[in-house]
């Protein structure tokens, strides 16, 4: 119960008719902290971050962000997902400040910081691009700006690399942890890539599904900043194996 | 870019004389009566012969064109917008509209003149009744079409729905209101010039081309369709370049104008 | 094809024609004479009841004669109609033919239809309506030539200017008279009559022929293209021959003419009072003061020309000659 936990989940659960999408959970995430979640298929990610951004009405339970109740409210967190899904009509800065379109009257003011955080994170020259013309990585880039500027602490960041080459997605890991640490904001990740999940984070929370629950918890004690070199030492590989054992151990043939 | 412009600009003008080519060698080769078919020339020349007489008839018949269309324009957006966010009234309107479409505009047109007269209401109402349709499959496509993520993370993010509406549904449907706007352009004239045949007020260039046709003045009938003509691929150029305008990031890398923020390099 | 393809095929049909012409006439009935009729209209009214007869009857079989009846897409087709080759014989008012002469249309007229000019304006029954409260009328047109011609000699009897009325041009006239949109239709009495009548069961207000102020030309005629009269005259003779006899029995009999006309066109849209009452009216038209049918003149070819230069739809007047032929018509 310490201040120092920005997100707080009590005993949250959720089904979907007979099937136990989350099991009574609960969960502290500490404040800038950067906590990944792995898990197979249907184990209740992206149902848990649905209740987080107050998308789904948890079937019990409580969502807590700086010990206020937001269950079931909504912009209260950045959420990023999967798919860039930026606006093809707007440009780069225009696609930033979407967000705070979406919500408010756009100020000058939002446009000035957009700006700042384009160009503190490599956007600079493309700000008036059409995300037509960028790359993979750039719009996936310009999409967690976009996530940024609303400046949420707490940011859901569901698979944003998937779609990504193995080259970009290094880079991008890269690119994000600076972003992140910058930034000072709380990351919770989902990723499938057990790599990714150990390479980012602080705390890597193992899921498995029917019911899905957390199975593990599992602190990542790698030093920061972390760099290729890190990908290959012993200590990397021993988180990657207890992970991938919780995984295999568990679920499957 | 220039150049692209130039090659269509130049292509143009080579199907112009192509289609000229054969025209005249047609009537030409076969020996075609003048006040059956007249040679192109003959044609232009007939415009030309009698522009200050035309030139209001095209003006009046643009206009028909233009209101018209503009009327249909904008019912055909509130028609797909309102289809889109009533799912009722949409199950009730689409087949209502589709039967709108199968109703001949002939047939249409000499109720129309009973009700509405023989100035400008029955073309509008013809022309609108042809444009408003494509519009509104379009705009309703547009809108139905819009990503169901994107719309979701509008919701995260805690955007209202009507905001949500303007920032993201509504241009989402701009590129596929053009689509419809375009096909309505192209028949936009006709609608006009079938009004203007059921009924016209004094005189209009159906009726100029009715009265040269009963003269046998052929090269009149055909330069009075070569006008007609005019006015659709006109206003059809028209609203191409409007979408142009209004749909830079189909074809631009960046925005054309720089507001905030130019200043980063 | 090349030049002298086209030329021998030209030269082959010409022949062909012409042999089934003389063989057709000549034999009678064994291999009999097509004519393709075209009328003026797009579809059939009771105008056609003589050529309807002359068929249902046998008087065409009898003549040698095949006759069949093409309708044109419009009205200002029928001329082109037969300059193309597409009818042989075609019904049209005499100002298409005058318009048409003044196109080079090689066209000749070879008789009257109707003797006498019975168009003008006719107002709903009971309708206060005269030439002396015209200004500011709307008028109907049909956006003929003969409207064209006919218009300018109210207004003028009327001493108004064009811009003192509204013409109305539209595709059917009886729904807007009715409905109050225009104050007068304009037609000839065998038309203008009997649609109204039928409409409201009461005579309409007609201010027709030397009332309206139009010269006194008849109205159609029948016409075919100069070549079709050098190259087929027997035929031509044979065809008004038999349409005369036609015409005759169908003023004899017109309830049966009618009959004959319901039962070949039962969907001509028209009921069988209406062209009973067409007809009717029609018959009167058909002769000339000396009871004569068919018979032209050149005072009515240059009455007409002159009333159509003087309103700009002529440039200039040719002689009479230019017009029509009374060669193929006929003794009575």
């Amino acid at each position: 119960m310490s201040h120092q936990d920005l997100l707080r989940l009590e005993a949250l659960r959720k089904s979907f008719g007979s099937t136990v999408a989350l099991s009574d959970t609960s969960l502290n995430v500490q404040r800038g902290s950067f906590v990944s979640i792995v898990g197979p298929s249907g184990c209740g990610k992206s149902t848990l971050f649905n209740m987080i951004s107050g998308l789904e009405r948890p079937d019990g339970g409580s969502i807590l962000i700086d010990d206020r109740d937001v269950t079931t409210r909504t912009g209260q967190v950045g959420y990023m997902m999967q798919k860039d899904l930026l606006v093809p009509w707007r440009t780069v800065l225009g696609n930033i400040t979407l967000g705070a379109r979406l919500t408010r009257r756009l100020t000058y003011d939002d446009r000035r910081r957009a700006v700042d955080i384009a160009q503190r994170y490599g956007l600079g020259d493309f700000l008036h691009h059409y995300p037509m013309a960028l790359s993979g990585g750039m719009r996936q880039r310009v999409a967690l700006m976009r996530t940024l500027a609303l400046d949420h602490e707490l940011l859901l960041l569901d698979e944003p690399f998937g779609a990504l080459d193995a080259q970009t997605r290094f880079e991008m890991q890269q690119w994000l942890l600076s972003v992140w640490r910058e930034s000072e904001r709380t990351v919770l990740f989902i990723t499938h890539d057990v790599d990714e999940a150990v390479f980012l984070s602080d705390r890597v929370l193992v899921m498995s599904s029917r019911p899905g629950r957390v199975v593990d918890d599992i602190t990542i004690d790698l030093e920061r900043p972390r760099t290729l070199g890190t990908l290959t030492s012993a200590v990397f590989n021993g988180y990657k194996s207890q992970i991938l054992e919780h995984l295999h151990g568990r679920v499957g043939p | 870019m220039k150049s692209r412009l130039l090659r269509n600009v130049l292509g143009s003008l080579l199907s112009f004389v192509l289609v000229m080519g054969i025209w005249q060698a047609i009537v030409v080769w076969g020996q075609v009566a003048p006040y059956i078919a007249p040679r192109p020339l003959d044609a232009f020349r007939a415009i030309s012969g009698d522009w200050s007489t035309l030139w209001p008839l095209t003006l009046w018949t643009l206009r028909e064109t233009v209101y018209g269309f503009l009327a249909g324009a904008v019912l055909g957006v509130v028609f797909g917008i309102v289809m889109h966010k009533i799912a009722m009234l949409q199950r009730v309107l689409y087949p209502i509209l589709i039967v709108t479409q199968a109703i001949p505009i002939v047939a249409l047109a000499a109720p129309l003149v009973l009700m509405l007269g023989f100035n400008l209401g029955p073309k509008i109402v013809i022309v609108a009744w042809i444009v408003f349709f494509p519009v509104t499959v379009n705009v309703l496509d547009g809108l139905t079409h819009v990503d169901g993520d994107l719309l979701t993370l509008a919701r995260v993010l805690g955007a209202r729905r009507w905001r949500t509406f303007l920032v993201i549904e509504v241009p989402a449907a701009i590129a596929p209101l053009f689509s419809g706007l375009k096909i309505g352009a192209t028949y936009a004239v006709t609608g006009a010039i079938i009004g203007e045949m059921a009924a016209s007020s004094g005189s209009s260039l159906a009726l100029y081309q009715h009265n040269a046709n009963a003269n046998l003045n052929a090269a009149a009938v055909y330069g009075t369709t070569l006008i007609m003509t005019a006015i659709g691929i006109s206003w059809f150029l028209l609203i191409v370049s409007l979408e142009f305008w209004a749909t830079p990031w189909r074809r631009r890398v960046t925005a054309r104008r720089r507001r905030i923020g130019g200043k980063h390099k | 094809m090349s030049q002298r393809q086209i030329r021998r095929a030209v030269l082959a049909l010409a022949i062909a024609s012409s042999s089934i012409a003389v063989a057709g006439v000549a034999a009678s009935a064994a291999t009999p004479t097509n004519v393709r009729f075209v009328y003026d209209f797009p579809g059939p009214d009771f105008e056609l009841t003589p050529l309807v007869v002359g068929i249902t009857e046998g008087i065409y079989q009898q003549a040698g004669l095949k006759v069949s009846v093409l309708f044109p897409p419009d009205t200002s087709t029928t001329s082109k109609m037969l300059t193309t080759g597409s009818a042989d014989v075609g019904f049209i008012t005499t100002s298409d033919m005058a318009v048409a002469v003044q196109a080079k249309a090689p066209l000749v007229s070879i008789a009257n239809y109707s003797m006498s000019n019975n168009w003008g304006l006719f107002a709903k029954p009971g309708s206060k309506l005269t030439l002396a409260n015209l200004k500011g009328k709307k008028i109907f047109s049909w956006g003929d030539t003969w409207t064209n011609a006919m218009l300018p000699f109210v207004l003028k009897k009327a001493g108004l200017k064009a811009s003192d009325v509204t013409v109305v041009t539209a595709s059917n006239d009886i729904p807007l008279l009715m409905s109050g949109k225009i104050d007068f239709t304009t037609s000839t009495s065998n038309y203008g009559i009997p649609g109204i009548l039928e409409a409201t069961k009461a005579s309409p207000v007609s201010i027709v022929g030397a009332a309206a102020g139009v010269p006194n030309v008849p109205v159609w005629v029948y016409s075919v293209t100069r070549d079709y009269a050098k190259n087929h005259p027997a035929t031509a003779r044979a065809f008004l021959a038999a349409t005369l006899k036609a015409t005759q029995w169908a003023i004899k009999n017109p309830a049966k003419a009618v009959a004959d006309f319901v039962k070949k066109y039962p969907k001509s849209g028209y009921s069988s009072f209406y062209s009973t009452k067409g007809w009717g009216i029609t018959v009167p038209l058909l002769t000339n003061a000396q009871g004569k049918f068919f018979t032209q003149t050149d005072a009515q070819w240059t009455l007409l020309a002159n009333g159509m230069k003087s309103n700009g739809q002529l440039k200039s007047v040719p002689s009479a000659s230019t017009y029509y032929t009374n060669a193929f018509i006929p003794q009575q």
